[in-house]
Order: C-alpha cells, then structure tokens, then sequence
C-alpha cells in the first residue's frame, strides 16, 4: 500500500464521518478543525475498518499524540508495515 | 426558609401541536389534536395494540455545526433546539452564560432509545466486526444526562447540572430544582427542561401494562380523551420544551421581559407501589406545593392535570384535587391535545399554562366530552375560557411513584 493511497482513505474518511473536506496536511486538526478526543476514536475505528484489522492496545495509545494529517498517514504506514511484516512470518 | 424570588425570562416548547407561540396558542383555541397514527418501523409498530402517538410531523430546521451534532441523537438535538431558542430569546450577556452562575437542569426518560436500539441490536448481532461497530459517541447520545451536557457543551455553559430521569415528572422536577437552586442563590439562572423522541420502545412497554389507548386507532385526534367516560388509556408522545428561570433581580437589572414568576414548588413519592396512582400522595403534593408557595387554595384559578387518560389515574387525580381544591379552579388536561410526551410533558404544559396565562384564557381538555362521574366532582374546562389567571398549578405523577406541583404567578 502506497502512502499516496492512505492518504487517499485518509481524506475520505474526515469527509466521510467528520464533514472535513480537503484539509490541509500539516494543519493542527484539534485547531483547525476542532477535531477532538471522541473524534480520535471514532477515526481508529475508521482506520480499522480500512485495514481490515483490529488494533491493539498499545497500537491505539500511540494514536494518541497525532496532530495532524501527516501524524495520521505516518502512523497507518506503520501499521501497514507490522501487519505485513506478521503476514510474512 | 425564605429564598429570593424566580422569574420566567423565556420558554420554547416543540410539540405535537406545534413549535411557535403563535402555532401552540392557535391549536390550543381551536382544538387541534397533535395525535396521529402510529408509524412503521419494522420491528415493533406491528406488535403493538396501541395504534396512535403524538408525533411532531413537521420538519424542524436544527442548524448546529458537526462538533454539535456528533454526540446528539434525536432527543438531544431536540433538548439544543429549545435550548437555543430559549438562549436567543432570553438575550443573556454572552459572558454570564459562561460564567459559572448559569446551570442547566435538563432531562429525558432515557437518553435516545433510537441510538440504544441500535446498540442493542448489535450486541444481539452474531459477529465480531459487528460488536465493534458500536460508535465511541454512542454512549454520549445514549446516556440520560445526554440532553443536559450536549447544551453545556453547546453553549459553553460551566454551572450546576442536574439531570433528572424520572419519566413523566423528568422535566417537571427539572423546573422545580432549577427553581430551588435559583432561589437560595446556587446560580442566578436556570436553563430548565425536558425532552423525549419518537420511540415505539415506550409505546410497547406502556401498551404490555395495558395503560395505552386502543379503542381510536381509526381516529387518533379522539384520543387520549382525560376524565371522559370513554377514555380507554394514555397515548405516548414526542416533544421538547426548555425555560430560563432567572433570579428577579437579575433579570430586572438587565431589563429582560419577565413572563411569569415560579411561586412554588413541591416534591415527594407515594412511599410504596411503583405503577398505582396514590391520592394520599397527590394531595400531600398539591398541599406542600401551596405551602411553599405560601398561597391558600382559592389563590389558585387553574390546575394544568396530569391527567393521562388512563381509567384509574385520572379518577384518583380527580379526588386528590378536590380534596385540595374543592372545585374551585378550572382543571384541564393538556395531554388530550398531544398526548404524553413523557419526560418533556411538565415543561411542555408549564410553556402551555404560561401562554393561556400572558393571553388570558384556558382553554379546555380535548376529548372531554361527558366526564366520567368519579371524575365529575371538578371543575372541568369544557369549552373555552376566556378568563384570567393569576395563579396556576401544574400537576405530574411519574412511574415509581413520583408526584410534583409546580406553582406559576402571572407577572404583572
């Protein structure tokens, strides 16, 4: 999965479910958009959905420092990459 | 004890008999009925004896950003409506309504039994993705202080909340704390209320006691018909309704429009069975609402009823009300035009009592049309009234054995 498709997902899903269109990469969500904690949330289960894949514990507390759509994509990548590399194993 | 006094400075109300003044005050003077006929829903309506509800059919334009929005379901979206209407009414300084002296008593029967159903049927689902589907916001939308916190939120309001659940006197009791906390100076003001949404869940709990309507499924407008001989149950309703009461002072200051004054306020519970209506326990209300309010009982010209259509309740209020009233004041029950919209009916029939009292007329229980003698022993508004009211009663008895008295001055 290329970073240009998760941001594709990404996008859709703070149109979809947050009525935020088009916003800007590294624009501080909770300031810009007033994206908050229950926001937060409902994107891991967002993200779930796209990846087709429960998150961990662990996982989903280190979601919890992301700011901005860049964070966002960063930290999917790297869910990506442990799922494939666990796939591999 | 002696408390400082406590104003009405605005109230809205959305009703099965409509949502402006000038559409409630019109229903009210010429006997439009808000009941209509149960709609599918494909899980329960089919099940359930009771065809009819009193259903708000009219669009409301809720205009609230995304923020708002996501953690209402359809009973706070009703509770903001009011709640804003009530906040632009009132023209409060923006920065009293953030200043810790402005609370909120705000209330439904429970939550928002559309989100809860959805839940529920996720629970009962058979997989693991679709346990997961449960949304993080569903309990916030779901959770009986939902109405409360989503207008503390909205509004950025930091005062007291209280948010009573005790179905049918919810919002009575939301006034009549919200008065209590204005009066020995918790807050200065009181954003008070009550909300319910359209739900079959209540319909069909109500229509397994055998307390709902039957007998006017073909015509819904001739039912609930309180204190009639005909009368065959209650009818379940939807609505919303929120007043600002406001220390008077406060409210002379800033030279708001005063439209009414609380003068009293009683409390209590029957002490014992949770369904039977008790007339030792009404009429203990009705005294300790006139003892707080410090009035005789010829001081008071009407008594809004609870009155619910059932054939037990409305005779046991009947003789709680002579007893306290002799047949002095007239006695309506509202809830022949829109049936029993559960945790917002106190607030809805306050909003109600509060017009006839500003424009000077009762107007009478629809439906009524030849009392049922055990009933008889009251003075029945049968026809219009144009008539004064200086001092008026609104009366509501809950499951569990609640009973509240709320006790409204006309302000001159």
């Amino acid at each position: 999965m290329t970073r240009e498709q998760i941001i594709s997902e990404i996008l859709n899903i703070f149109s979809r479910e947050f009525e935020i269109e088009q916003p800007g990469l590294d624009n501080d969500l909770r300031e810009t958009y007033e994206f908050d904690s229950v926001d937060a949330i409902e994107l891991l289960l967002g993200i779930e959905r796209f990846l087709k894949s429960e998150l961990t514990h662990d996982e989903k507390k280190m979601a919890m420092e992301v700011r901005t759509i860049n964070h966002i994509v960063d930290y999917v990548e790297r869910l990506v990459r442990v799922r494939e590399r666990e796939a591999h194993q | 004890m002696k408390g400082r006094r406590v104003v009405i400075t605005a109230c809205s109300a959305i009703t099965p008999i409509g949502h402006t003044r000038a559409e409630i005050v019109d229903s009210l003077r010429r006997g439009v009925s808000g009941v209509k006929p149960l709609r599918e829903d494909h899980l329960l309506s089919k099940f359930i004896h009771s065809q009819v509800f009193g259903t708000v059919d009219y669009p409301v334009d809720f205009d609230f950003r995304r923020t708002y929005r996501k953690t209402m379901g359809p009973v706070a979206y009703y509770a903001c409506q009011v709640a804003k209407e009530v906040l632009d009414q009132a023209g409060l300084p923006p920065e009293f309504v953030t200043s810790g002296r402005l609370g909120v008593a705000f209330g439904s029967t429970h939550g928002s039994p559309t989100v809860q159903r959805e839940i529920y049927k996720t629970f009962f689902g058979a997989s693991q993705s679709e346990f997961r589907a449960i949304g993080a916001v569903d309990y916030l939308k779901s959770m009986v202080h939902t109405t409360a916190v989503n207008i503390t939120k909205m509004f950025g309001i930091t005062g007291r909340v209280i948010s009573s659940s005790t179905a049918c006197t919810t919002s009575s009791q939301s006034i009549g704390f919200g008065y209590e906390t204005v009066k020995y100076g918790m807050q200065d003001a009181m954003l008070c209320g009550g909300a319910d949404e359209y739900d079959t869940t209540t319909v069909a709990v109500f229509d397994n006691l055998m307390a709902c309507s039957t007998a006017f499924n073909d015509r819904p407008r001739c039912t609930p018909r309180p204190f009639d001989r005909q009368r065959d149950g209650l009818v379940v309703g939807e609505g919303a309704g929120a007043v600002l009461l406001e220390e008077y002072e406060h409210a002379r200051k800033r030279g708001a429009v005063i439209l009414g004054e609380i003068a009293g306020f009683a409390c209590n519970n029957n002490g014992g069975d949770l369904i039977l209506p008790n007339r030792a326990g009404i009429s203990e209300t009705l005294r300790l609402g006139l003892e707080d309010a410090a009035l005789r009982a010829d001081d008071v010209d009407f008594v809004s009823a609870h009155a619910t259509g059932t054939k037990m309740g409305d005779v046991i209020e009947a003789q709680a009300i002579h007893a306290v009233y002799g047949d002095g004041p007239f006695v309506t029950g509202l809830k022949g035009y829109m049936g029993h919209t559960m945790g917002s009916c106190g607030v809805i029939e306050t909003i109600l009592t509060l017009y006839m009292m500003q424009d000077g007329f009762i107007a009478p229980t629809l439906n009524l049309e030849e009392s049922d003698e055990r009933c008889a022993m009251i003075r029945h508004t049968l026809h219009l009234q144009e008539q004064p009211i200086r001092f008026a009663s609104i009366q509501n008895f809950a499951f569990g054995g609640v009973n509240t008295n709320l006790l409204i001055k006309r302000f001159v």
